[in-house]
């Protein structure tokens, strides 16, 4: 039956190369949809993890995307005085309060990033959190050692390697595991080693002239409150303190969530469109295969050919067909999934994590097991026509071209 | 008296309408194994009709077909197919190979649909030798002339060693030597215990084939025996009917 199936197949090649490019590329859309949505689902989780806080509090001057800043982790480039942290710890309700001091970009001269990468000074609270998040993190770093982003440094990963940073070495204590974000492209260091590395820039040192010393400055507080309930009293708090610019993370992330349930919607309606659009393909492809081929048909009737058997040969062609075409399709789902991945990494402009390889197999198998069915579905009616075909109908007929 | 040969296939009282026409009106047949039954009539007469009531390619509107004595009516599809597939060898009008297949695969296609191609392989390329087709078993139908196309179909039919040969208009098409080789191969058949239903307009066939039924207007009549050579042939002058020589 495979053989006929097969030669059946290969007469009509390219019938047959037509409709395994139009399942192709069904499958194609499907599977970089399905990767996708998983990126997007994972990068905001993710994201929603590393932020680890109900308020982010940065400099009033500071001209910040709350969806970057929070979500993207994006670079603020602008000071305050650190006092603001120890003021904020005293407001009533305010579990915990992190500072981060922004360094500078820099521009790696080994690797080709797609992006400048940061270098952000952290407090230790913020190297515990994060230790959690990566499988070998640590929750304390020496003052010369450094985490670096997922995508930084490729060729370095073993711990204690030697990495040169604005002309002094500091050593890797490890690697963070992929975000989706800015964080992706940045490299940590205890807070106080990355202001002095920043004090010691000449770079710098217009910006220290007019902010103050870099010891006594801080780029953004992460804050978490005891009762979600009082998040709006503690950020009219600390708005209170001075010229501060306090972002709602909760409001933030549901506005987020909403955009991106937006985007799934439309990524989804387009997946399932694309999959109704091969069951209707392969549907008109086989009622007309069942009529214009009932010569063959009949005569594979007249020389014994069960109905089941006949119902074999018109679902297996067409099951396979749509797994050639799935098969096809996968490859190409994966490239077009890899450039919006390059697309997305290169704006950092919305959280997104790279699907593992499990969830690859997954989508790949899920995508085989789907366009089977759809093969199935497609040609189920046009088969049971077939084997209801009059054998004697090859009685009347010419040569079978 | 010597044994009668076996009943393999009969057509009892058999009758087949479309509508309100009658194409095959209460016929009745019986074909034995190693005998040819001839069937010849004019076109439009009913005889491919009743060729595929034989085969169990139709049913009946009325009557009773028996295959090996079972009752076709009460056959499941199943077993309708399998009989197709292993009791009976077609020969169509025209050679229905199917274009995709090498002469080696149409030859194998009952045995593919049986799903028992491997085991077939052998005794399909022993056929193709001795029909002279054996350096064309890679070649595709169209490379073929149209006497080597039925050929195939010749061999195709008996592959799975069928009990009956139905053969329709099996010389159709061909030129006489080509006629000739077919006819030659055909009528050799029954010698080895096939039996071979025959229909034909061709009537050097069909006299070289004897056991003639005649079939007109759906109706059929029962084998003749020529009771005079004439100088002119035609059916008026030469023939009387007689009911004897199928017994």
């Amino acid at each position: 039956m495979l053989r006929l199936i097969a030669n059946s197949l290969l007469r009509r090649r390219w019938q047959s190369l037509a409709t395994i490019l139009g399942v192709a590329l069904g499958a194609g859309l499907l599977l970089a949809v399905f990767l996708l949505y998983h990126g997007f689902e994972q990068g905001l989780e993710r994201g929603r993890q590393r932020l680890g806080a109900d308020l982010l509090v940065v400099p009033g001057n500071a001209t910040v995307d709350p969806d970057r800043a929070l979500f993207a982790g994006s670079p603020l480039s602008v000071y305050m005085d650190k006092k603001y942290a120890d003021e904020a710890r005293k407001i009533p309700g305010v579990r915990r309060v992190e500072a981060q001091f922004f360094t500078q970009s820099l521009k790696l001269e080994c690797c080709s990033v797609g992006t400048e990468s940061r270098l952000i000074g952290i407090e230790d609270k913020v190297t515990q959190r994060l230790a959690g998040m990566s499988a070998n993190g640590r929750e304390k770093l020496e003052p010369d050692e450094v985490i670096i982003g997922s995508e930084l440094l490729g060729d370095v990963s073993k711990p204690g390697s030697l990495i040169e940073l604005l002309g002094y070495i500091f050593r890797l204590g490890y690697r963070l595991e992929p975000t989706g974000t800015a964080l992706d492209y940045s490299i940590l260091m205890p807070i106080d080693s990355a202001r002095d590395l920043a004090a010691k820039s000449d770079a710098l040192k217009p910006v220290w002239q007019d902010a103050g010393d870099p010891h006594d400055l801080i780029s953004a507080l992460l804050i978490e409150v005891d009762d979600p309930s009082r998040i709006k009293e503690i950020g009219r708090k600390l708005e209170d303190l001075g010229p501060l610019k306090v972002i709602r993370a909760a409001d933030t992330f549901q506005r987020l969530k909403r955009l991106m349930n937006a985007f799934v919607f439309v990524l989804a309606a387009a997946g399932v469109l694309t999959a109704i659009g091969g069951v209707v393909y392969l549907l008109g492809h086989f009622s007309s295969v069942a009529w214009d081929r009932k010569g063959e048909w009949a005569l594979y009737r007249a020389l014994g050919a069960t109905k089941p058997r006949m119902v074999q040969l018109v679902v297996g062609e067409s099951v396979a067909l749509a797994l050639g075409g799935a098969v096809i399709g996968l490859p190409l789902g994966y490239g077009l999934y890899r450039l919006a991945f390059t697309q997305l990494s290169a704006q950092n402009s919305f959280p997104f994590v790279a699907p593992g390889v499990a969830l690859l197999v997954a989508g790949a198998a899920g995508a085989l097991l789907l366009y089977g069915f759809i093969g199935f579905l497609s040609a189920a009616a046009p088969a049971l026509r077939v084997a209801q075909l009059e054998p004697a109908l090859t009685m009347a007929q010419g040569d079978i071209d | 008296m010597s044994a009668q040969p076996k009943i393999l296939l009969e057509a009892e009282n058999v009758s087949r309408s479309y509508g309100t026409e009658t194409i095959l009106d209460n016929v009745s047949l019986q074909v034995r194994a190693g005998e040819v039954t001839t069937i010849v009539g004019p076109s439009g007469s009913g005889k491919t009709t009743l060729l595929a009531l034989l085969a169990l390619l139709l049913e009946p509107s009325s009557g009773t077909i028996r295959v090996a004595g079972r009752d076709a009516g009460k056959l499941s599809d199943a077993e309708r197919s399998h009989l197709r597939n292993t009791f009976y060898g077609f020969v169509f009008q025209t050679a229905q190979l199917i274009g995709s297949l090498s002469v080696l695969d149409n030859v194998l296609l009952p045995a593919l649909l049986a799903g028992k191609a491997r085991e077939k392989r052998v005794v399909a390329r022993e056929l193709l030798d001795r029909l002279g087709l054996s350096a064309r078993a890679d070649f595709l139908p169209h490379q073929l002339s149209l006497g080597q196309k039925r050929r195939v179909a010749l061999a195709r039919a008996l592959l799975l060693r069928p009990a009956v040969i139905l053969a329709d208009e099996p010389t159709n098409d061909l030129d006489a030597r080509r006629a000739a080789q077919v006819a030659d191969f055909l009528l050799g058949l029954p010698a080895d215990g096939y039996a071979l239903v025959l229909v034909t307009h061709d009537t050097q066939l069909a006299e070289r084939a004897g056991n003639r039924w005649h079939i007109h207007e759906g109706k059929l009549t029962p084998p003749v025996r020529v009771t005079a050579v004439p100088t002119i042939r035609h059916e008026k002058f030469v023939l009387q009917t007689t009911n004897n020589e199928t017994q």
